[in-house]
């Protein structure tokens, strides 16, 4: 492990009865990385998601964050050291307004409501959220609530920000937006990684990738590289991606 | 200051209304519904503190409600000690028992919660009801009156302004739970628990939280119903109806709204009162009808207000805010 690494997972495995989701992974992020994390459909992303944030228990391997081992701790104990994750399958407090929903972000670090509500209120503008600040977050459209899944993890401040398929789903305009904020979020120096199944947008996005397939890392490297990666490109990404790139 | 009379209006009237009504009214048959108006809210709001603002929905809260009937009682029937310390010894119990139940159902949610929280309520009716010996079993403990502030032998007006307290007292709980740090997060506990955790919030610590603090809260108005009506019954206080009633009052006014728990009990006692008064009599042969008409207004709520009463002027206020932007 290097003494830069703001997060370091050795050897991860996770089992579901028979079922190994992930096995023995290890990944390395230093301080203002922006990781993808990309693979095929039950490759292990989500799963390894929740191992790094606490939600499942990694059967073997550590996850060591910012120098503490927090394998096994609980989630909201890893949160408040600043490593926290937004949910594929986006869950808003849908009967609270976008203000409040933000708000209970910010007050993860912050003891006062009233100071929460003046960092929920900036957290939303960053997030492009300014004008549905006070709608009901579950009658909010798709878009729009993976935005506002994103605006309550920032207002908690986080080191490291894992994003779950952030763009899954969104049309051209909400994907084009989406890459802007999360490439604006990295060039303010924040950590991320992100799961997402859009190449061209990872493309674009991330510094490094990391290729799971079957739960096991087969390829890790820089885009291009990945992109030439036969064992990539036979397992995820086929022929006509390469070409279409050339 | 404005502003919160402004926010506050409903409970200003309701509270103020109650205030004012010993002073100009006398009659003890109406009194003596403000009272149970009051206490049946302020129990509901107790349940609400669990029940609409984390989320943990209870029928068994009867549990709470007896325990606090009993330690008064009984420490007043075996050791002729004051109602107060009785309320005090059930808080403690009360306490203890949400505590544990809110720790061992921890992992439970919706209709499981319940059914545990039943469960409780159940086992504690067959420990008063059997144990003759301590509690005198299904003959219940007859609560003697003995005037004055120290035993709670107050008058009808008395009683009045004391279930007023408690009622604002609880209103301001909950007032306080829509407004601070712990309540905010509780809410994001109630809406969606994985995504309060991702957000550094620990959900089932505050859930025990919750449920511990609702608990404490039914026992002291267990403890005053108990010193009011004069007579513990092992099958009205920990019974399942009880604990209905808690939550109905609750539904119908508005979970997690610091004046739905008080709104609801204005219209579901007033109601049970009227109609017992009027249906009821020997000669109607209407007995029990009462329960047919709370079961209508239960449907026609969750049908037409699902937000309950307190949704329906939130709901008004949003689309005159609308009309003036």
């Amino acid at each position: 492990m290097s003494a830069t690494a703001l997060l370091s997972l050795e050897r991860i495995t996770k089992r579901f009865g028979g079922l190994t989701a992930v096995r023995e992974v290890s990944v390395e992020v230093r301080a203002g990385d922006l990781l993808g994390i990309i693979g095929p459909n039950g490759a292990g992303k989500t799963t390894l998601f929740n191992v790094i944030a606490g939600y499942y228990r990694a059967d073997e391997g550590r996850v060591v964050f910012d120098g503490h081992d927090v394998t096994g701790r609980p989630a909201h104990a890893i949160a408040g050291l600043g490593l926290t994750r937004t949910f594929q399958i986006v869950k808003p407090f849908g009967n609270l307004s976008v203000l409040d929903n933000v708000m209970i972000g910010a007050l993860t670090r912050l003891a006062s409501t009233r100071e929460a509500r003046a960092e929920a209120e900036r957290v939303i503008a960053v997030c492009g959220l300014g004008p549905h600040a006070v709608a009901r977050a579950r009658a909010l459209p798709l878009g729009l609530r993976k935005r506002l899944e994103v605006a309550r993890a920032l207002a908690t401040r986080p080191r490291l920000l894992l994003l779950d398929e952030v763009m899954a789903g969104l049309n051209p305009t909400e994907l084009g937006g989406m890459i802007d904020l999360v490439r604006r979020l990295h060039a303010d120096g924040l950590t991320l990684i992100v799961i997402e199944h859009i190449m061209a947008a990872m493309m674009r996005l991330a510094q490094r990738i990391v290729m799971l397939h079957h739960g096991e890392k087969i390829a890790e490297g820089t885009p291009r590289e990945i992109a030439s990666d036969r064992r990539v490109i036979d397992a995820y990404l086929g022929e006509e991606f390469v070409l279409a790139e050339a | 200051m404005a502003r919160a009379l402004a926010r506050h209006w409903g409970a200003l009237v309701i509270f103020g209304a109650a205030a004012l009504i010993p002073i100009v009214v006398r009659d003890a048959y109406f009194l003596d519904s403000l009272v149970l108006i009051l206490l049946w809210g302020a129990l509901s709001a107790a349940w609400n503190v669990a029940g609409g603002y984390a989320g943990q929905v209870s029928i068994g809260h009867a549990s709470f409600f007896g325990i606090g009937a009993y330690s008064a009682a009984l420490l007043g029937a075996r050791w002729q000690q004051s109602p107060w310390l009785g309320m005090l010894v059930g808080i403690a119990l009360s306490l203890a028992a949400g505590a544990a139940i809110g720790y061992l159902s921890n992992r439970l949610k919706g209709p499981y919660f319940a059914l545990s929280t039943i469960a409780f309520s159940q086992v504690l009716l067959i420990v008063a009801s059997r144990w003759r010996a301590f509690t005198s079993g299904s003959e219940g403990i007859p609560v003697p009156f003995r005037p004055g502030f120290a035993t709670l032998g107050l008058g009808h007006v008395a009683w009045v302004y004391l279930a007023l307290a408690v009622a604002v007292l609880y209103w301001g709980v909950q007032v306080w739970l829509e407004h601070s740090r712990f309540g905010y997060r509780l809410a994001g506990v109630r809406e969606d628990e994985d995504a309060a955790q991702a957000l550094g919030i620990p959900a089932r610590r505050l859930k025990v939280i919750a449920v511990t603090a609702s608990a404490a809260l039914t026992s002291v108005c267990g403890t005053l119903w108990a010193q009011y009506v004069g007579f513990v019954d092992p099958f009205y206080v920990f019974s399942v109806d009880l604990s209905v009633r808690f939550a109905l009052n609750t539904i119908i006014g508005g979970m997690g709204t610091a004046l739905g728990p008080f709104l609801g009990s204005i219209l579901i006692t007033s109601l049970e009162t009227y109609l017992r008064a009027t249906l009821s009599g020997v000669k109607s042969g209407f007995t029990g009808i009462y329960l047919i008409v709370y079961g209508v207004v239960l449907i026609l709520v969750v049908r037409f207000v699902p937000d309950g009463l307190a949704g329906v002027a939130g709901r008004l206020r949003a689309r005159r805010a609308r009309a003036h932007a």
